[in-house]
């Protein structure tokens, strides 16, 4: 929501002073413009103020790698924060490791915005993961573990920790 | 430190191990590095060892850059796992220089491997026979882990020092202690080989877990 934003912001280095608010029931956040109806969505916002840092290259450079970038935010906004239940979870995890087994990021060889909202909005899941739901699912432990080192991504959230001495060596 | 011969399968399996929950050889950006690893392997690893793949196909991507990425190549023996080294490039293959039987007589049609493996063996016998006597000196020693506030989780930083893992270490029991203010410190009892562990090393990769660790100091040493 709106707080994600404000972490956006920063991370991109925009001046501050963009007034969110939220609407209906899923508190779905809304950026107050001057001139105008105002901007409704989280990937949609997200895009405009990466845009407007003049950070274009956050969005993908390819006709694919833009594409890609799309598919992961959807992915976000609706699978992650649309289902709650342990069982959701669970089908994200699985999909983001497969995803992840041979990319270094979500949209494979660039740190794009898809990385930097599915960081956040994975994070409250990521802090609870016991280390044997880590060790499950690999490739998002070092994904999650890379991203939270990118320079300003993680700001004021907790360091969620990745054990690298691995409790269950040869187990691959 | 080493990958073993990279230019081998076993040394492009510590590799993959090394490479399964890191993004890059060094820290979390592309380093001088990742291209001196890059550059040892003869081609890009099996698709069945897909971590190394994976880091191998990012790296290539940063070909053109590979100039300005910052740090400086060193030898392959300051990469990867501690307790591996390197051997890739080695200059003879000792199986070739085997022409001299010192085992047996000529008529034996022996394959240079069996005999390299006998070789071996009887080798690993006599130190096995002359290092028996010998007493491994230990020591048992109680640290002290102080956390950051009382809000930390006690649990966590608990787990966080049981999975130090190093030949020679052992973990004993351990306890909470309060030293006031509501903070609890862990009080965590080993005992080391001395040779193998050191109370710096502990103290290293203890205080490694900065946002639960404050400090760690050693409150009893005891020679066993």
């Amino acid at each position: 929501g709106p707080e994600e934003l404000a972490l956006l912001e920063r991370l991109l280095g925009l001046p501050k002073g963009n007034k969110y608010g939220v609407q209906g029931e899923r508190k779905v956040p809304v950026l107050q413009t001057n001139n105008g109806p105002g901007l409704t969505g989280l990937m949609t916002i997200a895009a405009h103020l990466v845009k407007q840092a003049k950070k274009d290259q956050l969005l993908g450079s390819t006709t694919e790698e833009k594409a890609v970038v799309q598919q992961w935010l959807e992915y976000r906004v609706t699978r992650v924060d649309g289902g709650s239940s342990k069982e959701d979870t669970r089908l994200i995890l699985k999909d983001l490791n497969i995803h992840l087994e041979d990319k270094v990021y979500l949209a494979g060889n660039v740190f794009t915005l898809a990385d930097i909202l599915m960081y956040y909005g994975l994070h409250h899941v990521m802090v609870d993961l016991t280390v044997q739901e880590k060790e499950k699912y690999l490739n998002v432990s070092r994904w999650f573990n890379h991203i939270q080192h990118y320079p300003g991504v993680r700001q004021h959230l907790a360091n969620v920790i990745f054990i690298k001495n691995r409790l269950y060596t040869n187990a691959h | 430190m080493g990958f073993g011969d990279l230019k081998s399968a076993a040394g492009l399996r510590v590799l993959n191990d090394f490479l399964a929950d890191r993004s890059y050889i060094e820290g979390y950006v592309p380093s001088q590095a990742d291209i001196a690893v890059f550059e040892a392997l003869a081609a890009p690893p099996p698709a069945d060892l897909f971590h190394a793949l994976r880091w191998y196909n990012h790296i290539k991507s940063y070909e053109k850059q590979k100039a300005s990425l910052p740090g400086v190549k060193k030898a392959l023996g300051k990469y990867g796992p501690a307790d591996v080294e390197d051997t890739t490039g080695a200059a003879t293959d000792s199986k070739d220089d085997d022409d001299i039987d010192l085992f047996g007589s000529d008529d034996e049609e022996e394959s240079e491997e069996a005999k390299k493996l006998r070789e071996e063996r009887l080798a690993q016998y006599e130190s096995k026979k002359s290092k028996k006597p010998a007493v491994v000196a230990k020591s048992s020693i109680l640290l002290d882990v102080k956390p950051w506030d009382d809000e930390t989780d006690m649990a966590k930083l608990e787990e966080c020092v049981r999975s130090i893992q190093a030949d020679g270490l052992v973990w004993g029991s351990s306890k909470l202690v309060p030293v006031g203010y509501g903070i609890k410190k862990l009080q965590i009892q080993c005992v080391v080989e001395d040779d193998k562990v050191g109370t710096d090393m502990l103290e290293e990769r203890i205080t490694a877990f900065e946002d639960y660790v404050q400090s760690m100091d050693v409150a009893a040493f005891n020679k066993i």
